[in-house]
């Protein structure tokens, strides 16, 4: 198959110590791991309404913080973005929540609940922002930044809308990380758009992307930059791979992606 | 055009498309009070009979839950797999892609390891979280059972996620990625979303009755399905989706059925056709009060009072979430192959504030495309049209 172009055109990143692009192409630059320990602030997601805004989980308040700071660079109206939401266990601390109600008393809270789905976060978004396009979360295990890169672009070109490609992974609440140790927030936020030679609306940059066969090349190395404590993270590869921006044109990001590989390689 | 070239599905009237049709023409409800003997809420559900009983072959043990052995079960359709085995065979198992909707994956088997978590501090050594809970592991399990090894991913947008793997399978196949895609869903019955479609009240203490003037909530089922979708010539096509987001509630749909309007506008704009051209549309019709109300003022303005002919299945296969939209495809298929309308199951008294025409016994018509919404919490929209080929 021939590669898929894309552009992108604004880039949000949440995770301790690395809490906006900047901060994020800098940290690549030095080629050093951030310091911060601290957990990630989550600031109360303000663009909810307010009976919605005291109720939301972590994970809402994650995606949403990280969907305000892409939004303040995106060219696009925000009610013409389509959506795809990319996450592991994207329901965080809900699960347990539910978890722990039906295996007790089985009085499940009918907010918790609402919240329990995969599209949680999804759904504040297109209520925060009274967005009214498809929205749609995709999920692959660790490969889950892959399967949702593939699908915005994809989407991007069918339906030659900008799309808004959220990847995220909450923290999972005890005793579940036992079995899924995810123990801090990190997400990105990109804005997409069909990668139209023609199209003069500001970019970061451009990409293409291809599958390809697993045996043709190793998938890329974790970078020296980013913390190793992350690598049980779907959303790590996308921070991973926003490292193309500091890297020499046709340079490659190969992940992992059922049995293939997903190829990016920055354009320009 | 895409080709719904072979499918199969079980669901808890019993196993395969002819059962489910015939089920759904003959009015033979698969809903049955709660008998299960780890839930003891008052409802009726949807269980697919012998799945308790089912057992995965040894190689593949270590995915058994109950969301797998109902995919196992489907799987077991021989012309289904001779279908996909040939899809192989002539495109590569490399350009078969697989795309799979579900909204709790194997939960009930997470619950049962939770109980035993907390009372004696260790997880089941069997239990395989990767192998079971995570959403993708409906699509890994699939992958390993029919041989795939084309690109793959799980949708999780609760009632909409098997529908709306249609839409992301053509973009695949559109944009050259691959040649031919397996779809579907799959959900099971667990104590989560029973439990908390009944703190919602939204869950019916009687069998659910869409559309009806005394609905009074939704009846939970299970099912898996799976459909190919390729180009090879087929009775039914796959004409175009059309989804949207309510921007409204997480739990409530717009009162207007504004999301769901649009999300059938823009699959009859993606199919090229209008609205007249529809000759029947499977609702989703979940039969709580304020569902059937958007979707019924959706409908009307779309369609226009008393238009197309209308049913919601659910009544026999009960709602089965994340696979609903995969089972009211295969109806909506069987509707377009069979050239009879399926009836409104349950349905005694139809709602008088609905100017819909409500398909009140199964009866043969001539029409070539058909349309079936699916609507979910987050406000997800998705209608999928489907074609009689020429």
């Amino acid at each position: 198959m021939s590669s898929l172009n894309f552009h992108l055109h604004a880039a949000s990143v949440l995770a301790p110590g690395m809490t906006s692009l900047a901060q994020l192409r800098s940290i690549c630059r030095n080629n050093q791991p951030p310091v911060s320990a601290d957990a990630l602030p989550l600031p109360s997601p303000d663009m909810l309404p307010a009976n919605e805004r005291r109720r939301a989980s972590q994970v809402v308040r994650l995606t949403q913080a990280c969907i305000q700071q892409v939004l303040e660079d995106c060219p696009f109206p925000v009610e013409s973005l389509r959506s795809v939401f990319a996450t592991d266990e994207g329901t965080g601390e809900v699960c347990q929540q539910v978890l722990q109600a039906v295996t007790t008393t089985r009085q499940v809270s009918p907010l918790v609940f609402s919240n329990s789905v995969q599209n949680a976060p999804s759904g504040y978004f297109s209520i925060s922002w009274r967005n009214r396009q498809s929205s749609t979360v995709v999920s692959l295990g660790l490969e889950s930044f892959a399967s949702g890169l593939l699908c915005a672009v994809t989407e991007a070109i069918a339906c030659a809308q900008p799309v808004l490609l959220v990847a995220y992974d909450p923290p999972i609440a005890a005793p579940m990380d036992e079995l899924l140790s995810i123990r801090e927030a990190t997400a990105t936020a990109w804005i997409i758009s069909s990668g139209a030679k023609s199209d003069s609306t500001p970019r970061l940059a451009s990409f293409a992307l291809e599958l390809e066969n697993a045996g043709s090349h190793a998938p890329s190395a974790w970078p020296i930059w980013l913390p190793t404590r992350w690598s049980t993270h779907s959303s790590a590869s996308a921070l991973a791979a926003l490292g193309l921006l500091e890297a020499p044109l046709a340079t490659s990001y190969r992940m992992t992606f059922g049995t293939q590989h997903l190829s990016l390689q920055r354009l320009g | 055009m895409l080709s719904l070239s072979a499918s199969t599905v079980v669901h808890p009237s019993g196993y395969g498309k002819s059962t489910l049709w015939n089920a759904v023409v003959q009015g033979r409800s698969g809903l049955r009070q709660n008998s299960l003997d780890w839930c003891d809420l008052p409802c009726w559900l949807g269980a697919v009979p012998g799945v308790g009983d089912t057992r995965l072959p040894a190689h593949l043990t270590a995915w058994d839950c109950r969301n797998h052995r109902l995919a196992w079960l489907a799987l077991q359709d021989a012309s289904f797999r001779s279908a996909v085995a040939l899809a192989v065979s002539r495109h590569g198992s490399h350009r078969v892609g697989l795309v799979l909707g579900t909204s709790t994956s194997g939960m009930r088997q997470t619950e049962m390891a939770y109980a035993q978590r907390q009372t004696s501090g260790q997880w089941p050594a069997d239990f395989n979280y990767r192998h079971s809970h995570s959403v993708d592991a409906l699509c890994r399990f699939t992958a390993e059972v029919l041989k795939l090894q084309g690109p793959m991913t799980g949708v999780s947008t609760a009632c909409s996620s098997s529908a709306k793997v249609f839409l992301t399978a053509q973009r695949w196949i559109d944009a050259g990625l691959i040649d031919a895609a397996v779809v579907g869903g799959v959900d099971s019955l667990c104590l989560s979303t029973l439990h908390g479609f009944d703190a919602l009240q939204l869950l019916s203490t009687t069998i659910c009755r869409p559309f009806d003037a005394a609905r009074n909530g939704l009846s939970i089922g299970e099912a898996a399905g799976f459909v190919l979708l390729d180009r090879h010539p087929a009775a039914v096509q796959f004409a175009g989706g059309g989804e949207s987001s309510d921007a409204w509630h997480m739990s409530t749909p717009h009162p207007e059925g504004q999301g769901a309007q649009s999300a059938m506008v823009a699959a009859l704009t993606a199919a090229r056709i209008e609205a007249s051209d529809i000759g029947y549309v499977n609702a989703h019709g979940t039969a709580t009060p304020a569902n059937d109300r958007s979707e019924a003022a959706a409908l009307v303005s779309v369609f226009g009072a008393q238009g197309v002919p209308v049913s919601s299945t659910k009544g026999i296969t009960g709602h089965a979430l994340g696979a609903a939209g995969i089972v009211e495809a295969i109806v909506t298929a069987q509707a377009l192959e069979h050239q009879v309308l399926p009836p409104a199951a349950n349905l005694v008294v139809p709602d008088p504030l609905f100017a819909l025409n409500l398909v009140l016994e199964a009866q043969p018509a001539l029409f070539q495309y058909a349309m079936s919404n699916n609507f979910g919490f987050g406000g997800s929209n998705c209608t999928l049209i489907f074609k009689k080929a020429d």
